[in-house]
C-alpha cells in the first residue's frame, strides 16, 4: 500500500473495490464463456454423433445391399453347372469359341443381379479360361488374374467372399474394390476357378459421398488397416494403423464416438463395423471445420469482452460515486479532529455515509454539551471551594485577637475590651453566621470597620483608615469578604518601612458597575505582569481562607470576564487596588 | 483517477483492436464454367489420342476453352446415352460424344432433338460419301465424320516367310486362299491365323460388306438374312476357318489385343484403326504388312475392300454446344494440317478428302516394312461398297451370334439363317 501515492490514499477504498470487481467480473465472464463453449461443443458432439450414426446406418444399408447383390450373383455363378463345365473342361479351339459364347450369355444373365451398379465381373477357370464382362472397366491383365495377389488371397480363403483393394495406375481414378471368391465344389472342396466383382472406388464412394462434406469424411478400412475407400481420395490405398487402433478402442470400451487426433487435427471419430464386408467404416469429422462455423468463438469472446467492458464502466462510476462521499467524509473528519470541534461535516451521499455524517455531527453536539457541562461543574466546584475558604476563619486570627483581648482585660481596659469583643462578634456573625453568599456594601464596610478596629487594638492606630462610600451604594449586594483581603494586605505589607499612613476605602457607582478601591500610601511594591498580588506566606495572619489572589478569580467566576481586580502600585508611594463589580440589588 | 480511467480505456480498445483481426476472404469465382467442353470416347490408343491432338490444335484457336476427354467403354457410352436421352435429361452428358456409324441412326432417329445440328458447320461434300448417310437424318448433318473404318488384313510377314509365302501371295486373295495359307502357316509355325470373339461378328460384317450386302435391306429396316448369299458365304467361310482350327478364341478386347501383340496369331483382319494397337508392340516392328481384305469366295461382286466400325463425333444439345461445335468444326471439320498430324502420330485416317493429298498420307511406315499403308488404306477406302447400316445392326447381330453357334455346332446353315430371319423380323420390326 505504500506504493500508492499520497493523492490516492483517500481513494484507497475505491481502488481496492474496483480492482476486486475487475478481477471478479473478468474471472466470472471467462469462466462462463469457457463453460458455455464447452457445453455447446459437448451438445453438438452428442447431436452430431446421433445424426451421423443414423447416416452411417443408412450407408451401411447401401453397402449391405451392394454386398447382397454380389452374393446373389456369386451364388448364381457357383450354382451354374454350365459355367463349371466351361471352366473345367479342356476343349478344342472351336469348343472354346463356343464356350466363350455360352459363358458370355450366362454372364449376361448373372450380371443382371448387379446391374444397378457399374461393375465388371471376371471369372477364371482352372483350364485357363478368363471371361470378363467389361475389361475396360477393370483392365486387369490375364497374367495378374493367374498369379497376382488378388488371386492368391482369394485362394487362401476359398469359402469367403472377400473384399480386396486393387489399383490400376495407368487408369484415371484407377482404384477398385474387388470382391472375390473361389469357385469351388462345396461337397468335394475342389476349386475350379475364381470370380471377381470389381467396382471402381469412385462408384463405391457414391454409397456415402452424399453424406460427406468438407470436414466430414468417411473412411472404409479393411482389417489390415488399408484404406479401401474414402472421400479423401489421396489417402486411398494407404495403411493406417491409427484407424485400426481407434476401431479397437471403440469396440473394446463401447463408445459412441472418440475425439482424437487424426491427420494432424482434432477429429470426432465414429465407427461402424461392416461384418459382411469385413471393413470398418469410419466417419471422421474435423472438429474445427464443423464446429468452427457453429461456434463463433471470436464473436463470443468479443461479446463477453464488451459486456465486461460495460460492466467495468458501470462498476467504475458506481463505486466511485459511493466511495467519493465516503472519502470526502473521511477527509472532513480527518481535519476536524485535529482542530475545531464545532466544524460540522456536510451530510451528503448515500444512506450509509449520511448516517455516518449525522452520527458524527451529533457526536460533536454531545461533545460540546459535555464540555460545557464540564466547564460549568468545574466553575461550581471552584465556587464551592472558594465559598468554603471564605467560611474558614483563620484560628490564628481568633487566637491572636483573643490574646489581645486577654491583655486588654488584664490591663483593665474594660471598655476597650468590650469594643473589641463586639467587633469580633459582629465580624464573626457576618462571616460565619451569614450563610448567604452576598452581603450589602454596608455590611462589608461594617466588617471592614470591625476588622480594622480589632487590628488597631492589637497593633496600635499608626495606620488610619477612612471610608468614602456613596450612600446609594450602601444597599447593593457584593460577594462576602472581597474588600477584607486587600485591607489585610495593606495592613500587614503596606507599612513595613513607613511608620504610619492611611488606607482609604472608596465605593461608588459608575454607570452599570460598582467600583471599590482600596488605596494606601504605604511602601508600594513591584506589580507583576499579570496584575496579581504577591503571595503571602504568613498565613496565620489571614482572617479567612480567602487571600487576595482568590478574590479576582472568585469575582470572575461569579460575574464573568469583564469584572475583576486590577492592582497598581508605585514603590514608596503606595498601592491602589480597584475592584469592579456589577450592580446587584 | 481520470488518468487511470483513460489508461484502462485505451488498453481495452487495444485489446479489442488486436482480437478483431480482419477475416475477409477472397471468394474465388466459382461460377459455372461454360468454357468447358467434355468429350466421351473409347479406345485410348486411337480415338482418345486423336481427340487429345485436336485439343492441342484447338488451343491455338481458343485458349480459354478447356476440353476434358473422358474414356468410357463403348457399351457404357451407349448405355449412358440411352438412359439419359430416353428419360429426357441431358444432365451428366458430355458436349461431344463419339458414336459408331452402325449405331448412329438409332440415336438420331430416336432423339433428333437431343443432338445439335451441324449442318453448315462443316462442308459435307469434303467428306467421304459413305460417311454422310449414317451421320445424317432427314437431310440434316448431325455427326462430323471421323475415321474411315476401312479394313485391311494385317499380316505377320515373318510367319508367312516361314511358311514359304511372301506378302505378294496375299494381295487380293479370297478367304479360301487365306485358309489354305493359314493351314500352311499353322503347320510350320504352330501359330493360328486370327482371333475371334464369339460375341462379336465383326468378321462376318466385314465379309458381307465386301459384297455390298448387310443384315438389312436397302431400306435399313427389313432384315435380310435368310436369302442373303453373301451372309451365307460368310458363315460358311467362318465355319471353314474354325474347322481348319485357324481361330484362337478370345473373350474380350484385351485378349484380342494380347493375341497379336504376343505374336500368337499371324493375321488380323480388321479396320485400320487397329494400326496404333499393332504398333504398340514395338518389338514387332518390320514384321508386319497390310494387304487388301480378302473377298468372299463364290460371291461375284465381292471386292477386296470393306469397312469395320468407323465412327463420328456428335454434339449433344446441352449448354456449351456452340463451343463444342466450333471446336469440332475447326479441327476435325476443316483442318488438313490436323489430319496430317493425327495421321503421323497415330496412323489415323480420316474421311476428310482434302487431307488425303497431304504428304503424311504418302509416308512410308517402317513398322510395316516401309509400306505406305495410309496411301493403301486411302485407296481401298474408295472401293468400299456402300451399304445402309440401318437401325438394327447390333440387335440382329445378337440373334445371328446365337445361330452362328448353332451352325458351328452342326445346325444346317439355311435353317439357322432362316430361324435368325424369323427372330429378327419379330424383334426389330
Amino acid at each position: 500500500m505504500r506504493l500508492i501515492p499520497e493523492r490516492f490514499r483517500h481513494n484507497n477504498l475505491f481502488i481496492t473495490m474496483f480492482l476486486i470487481s475487475v478481477i471478479i467480473i473478468i474471472t466470472v465472464s471467462i469462466t462462463i464463456t469457457w463453460t458455455t463453449i464447452r457445453m455447446s461443443e459437448q451438445f453438438f458432439f452428442e447431436k452430431f454423433s446421433i445424426t451421423n450414426a443414423k447416416v452411417m446406418d443408412q450407408v451401411k444399408d447401401s453397402f449391405e445391399t451392394y454386398n447382397y447383390s454380389v452374393v446373389v450373383a456369386s451364388n448364381k455363378l457357383l450354382q451354374s453347372g454350365t459355367i463349371k463345365r466351361i471352366l473345367t473342361e479342356e476343349s478344342s479351339n472351336v469348343q472354346r469359341l463356343n464356350a466363350y459364347f455360352t459363358l458370355g450369355q450366362q454372364m449376361n444373365r448373372i450380371e443382371s443381379s448387379v446391374d444397378t451398379y457399374e461393375t465388371s465381373i471376371i471369372v477364371t477357370g482352372t483350364n485357363g479360361i478368363i471371361y470378363s464382362t467389361d475389361r475396360t472397366y477393370w483392365p486387369i491383365t490375364d497374367d495378374e488374374l493367374k498369379s497376382g495377389n488378388i488371386f492368391k488371397n482369394t485362394l487362401k480363403e476359398p469359402k469367403r467372399l472377400m473384399y480386396q483393394y486393387d489399383v490400376r495406375p495407368d487408369k484415371e481414378d484407377g482404384n477398385y474394390i474387388v470382391t472375390s471368391k473361389a469357385l469351388m465344389e462345396r461337397t468335394s472342396g475342389i476349386g475350379y476357378g475364381t470370380m471377381y466383382f470389381a467396382i471402381k472406388e469412385n462408384e463405391f464412394r457414391e454409397f456415402y459421398s452424399n453424406y460427406t462434406s468438407p470436414g466430414n469424411h468417411v473412411f472404409l478400412v479393411n482389417k489390415s488397416g488399408v484404406i479401401m475407400s474414402s472421400d479423401r481420395t489421396k489417402l486411398i490405398g494407404e495403411k493406417s494403423e491409427e484407424l485400426l487402433q481407434y476401431a479397437d478402442e471403440i469396440v473394446s470400451e463401447p463408445k459412441d464416438y472418440l475425439v482424437k487426433n487424426f491427420l494432424g487435427k482434432e477429429q470426432i471419430i465414429l465407427m461402424e463395423f461392416l461384418p459382411s464386408l469385413e471393413m470398418y467404416m469410419f466417419n471422421i469429422i474435423d472438429k474445427e471445420t464443423v464446429f468452427g462455423t457453429l461456434i463463433d468463438k471470436k464473436k463470443i469472446v468479443l461479446i463477453s469482452m464488451g459486456i465486461v467492458f460495460v460492466a467495468l464502466i458501470i462498476v467504475f462510476f458506481a463505486s466511485r460515486r459511493m466511495t467519493n462521499s465516503l472519502s470526502k467524509l473521511v477527509k472532513q473528519i480527518g481535519s476536524t479532529s485535529k482542530h475545531e470541534f464545532d466544524k460540522y461535516v456536510t451530510v451528503s451521499g448515500t444512506y450509509e455515509t449520511k448516517q455516518i455524517g449525522h452520527a458524527f455531527n451529533s457526536m460533536l453536539d454531545e461533545l460540546h454539551e459535555y464540555v460545557d457541562q464540564l466547564v460549568v461543574s468545574q466553575k461550581n466546584q471552584r465556587n464551592a471551594e472558594l465559598a468554603a475558604l471564605q467560611q474558614q476563619i483563620n484560628p490564628h486570627f481568633l487566637y491572636n485577637t483573643l490574646t489581645s483581648i486577654k491583655f486588654m482585660v488584664q490591663q483593665g481596659g474594660k471598655e476597650e475590651s468590650e469594643a473589641t469583643i463586639n467587633a469580633l462578634i459582629s465580624l464573626l456573625q457576618n462571616t460565619i453566621g451569614n450563610v448567604s453568599e452576598t452581603i450589602t456594601v454596608k455590611q462589608e464596610i461594617d466588617n471592614l470597620k470591625n476588622y480594622v478596629l480589632i487590628n488597631q487594638k492589637r497593633y496600635g492606630d499608626r495606620i488610619k483608615v477612612n471610608y468614602f462610600v456613596t450612600p446609594d451604594c450602601m444597599d447593593l449586594e457584593i460577594p462576602k469578604l472581597i474588600l477584607q483581603p486587600f485591607m489585610e494586605n495593606s495592613f500587614f505589607h503596606g507599612f513595613i518601612r513607613k511608620p504610619s499612613g492611611y488606607i482609604n476605602v472608596l465605593v461608588w457607582q459608575d454607570g452599570n458597575t460598582l467600583t471599590c478601591e482600596v488605596i494606601d500610601n504605604g511602601d508600594g511594591m513591584e506589580v507583576s505582569e499579570d496584575n496579581t498580588l504577591p503571595d503571602t506566606k504568613r498565613k496565620q495572619q489571614h482572617f479567612s481562607g480567602i487571600g487576595v489572589r482568590n478574590v479576582h478569580e472568585r469575582i470572575q467566576l461569579i460575574y464573568g470576564e469583564e469584572y475583576g481586580v486590577t492592582i497598581s502600585s508605585t514603590l514608596g508611594e503606595g498601592t491602589k487596588v480597584r475592584i469592579i463589580l456589577p450592580i446587584q440589588k | 483517477m481520470k488518468k487511470v480511467l483513460a489508461l484502462f480505456l485505451v488498453s481495452l480498445l487495444l485489446l479489442t483492436a488486436c482480437s478483431s483481426g480482419s477475416k475477409t476472404k477472397d471468394t474465388s469465382g466459382d461460377a459455372k464454367d461454360s468454357n468447358k467442353v467434355t468429350v466421351w470416347a473409347w479406345d485410348p490408343n486411337f480415338n482418345i489420342k486423336a481427340m487429345e491432338l485436336a485439343r492441342e490444335a484447338y488451343a491455338s484457336e481458343d485458349k480459354d476453352v478447356e476440353i476434358e476427354i473422358i474414356e468410357n467403354a463403348q457399351d457404357d457410352i451407349i448405355q449412358k446415352l440411352n438412359t439419359s436421352l430416353s428419360s429426357g435429361t441431358t444432365k451428366g452428358l458430355p458436349n461431344v460424344v463419339l458414336i459408331e456409324d452402325y449405331r448412329a441412326q438409332s440415336f438420331l432417329q430416336a432423339y433428333p432433338d437431343m443432338f445439335h445440328e451441324m449442318t453448315g458447320s462443316f462442308k459435307a461434300e469434303d467428306f467421304a460419301d459413305y460417311k454422310i448417310a449414317p451421320t445424317s437424318f432427314e437431310g440434316k448433318n448431325y455427326g462430323l465424320p471421323f475415321d474411315t473404318g476401312v479394313t485391311g488384313l494385317y499380316v505377320r510377314t515373318d510367319y508367312l516367310e516361314q511358311a514359304g509365302y511372301t506378302v505378294e501371295d496375299l494381295q487380293n486373295i479370297d478367304w479360301d486362299k487365306y485358309i489354305e495359307i493359314g493351314k500352311k502357316v499353322k503347320e510350320t509355325t504352330g501359330k493360328q491365323m486370327l482371333t475371334q470373339d464369339p460375341n462379336d461378328l465383326g468378321l462376318i460384317r466385314m465379309m458381307i460388306q465386301t459384297a455390298g450386302s448387310w443384315y438389312l435391306e436397302e431400306d435399313g429396316v427389313t432384315p435380310n438374312l435368310a436369302d442373303n448369299e453373301a451372309l451365307k458365304a460368310a458363315f460358311e467361310t467362318y465355319k471353314k476357318l474354325l474347322d481348319a482350327d485357324l481361330v484362337k478364341p478370345v473373350s474380350d478386347w484385351s485378349q484380342f489385343l494380347a493375341g497379336f501383340n504376343s505374336g500368337e496369331v499371324a493375321t488380323v483382319p480388321t479396320g485400320n484403326w487397329i494400326t496404333p494397337s499393332i504398333k504398340a508392340e514395338a518389338s514387332q516392328s518390320g514384321k508386319w504388312a497390310v494387304v487388301p481384305f480378302p473377298t468372299l469366295p463364290g460371291v461375284a461382286d465381292s471386292v477386296n475392300a470393306s469397312n469395320l466400325g468407323g465412327s463420328s463425333w456428335y454434339v449433344l444439345n446441352v449448354p456449351g454446344k456452340e463451343k463444342a461445335a466450333d471446336f469440332l468444326a475447326k479441327t476435325f471439320g476443316s483442318s488438313v494440317e490436323f489430319y496430317q498430324t493425327i495421321n503421323k502420330e497415330i496412323g489415323a485416317i480420316g474421311t476428310y478428302k482434302p487431307a488425303s493429298e497431304g504428304e503424311a498420307y504418302q509416308a512410308a511406315d517402317e513398322f510395316f516394312g516401309g509400306q505406305k499403308i495410309i496411301a493403301d488404306f486411302a485407296a481401298w477406302t474408295a472401293e468400299i461398297p456402300q451399304v445402309n447400316f440401318g437401325l438394327h445392326t447390333y440387335a440382329i447381330e445378337d440373334i445371328l451370334a446365337v445361330e452362328a453357334q448353332n451352325y458351328i455346332k452342326g445346325k444346317e446353315l439355311d435353317k439357322a439363317l432362316k430361324d435368325a430371319q424369323g427372330q429378327a423380323e419379330t424383334q426389330v420390326k
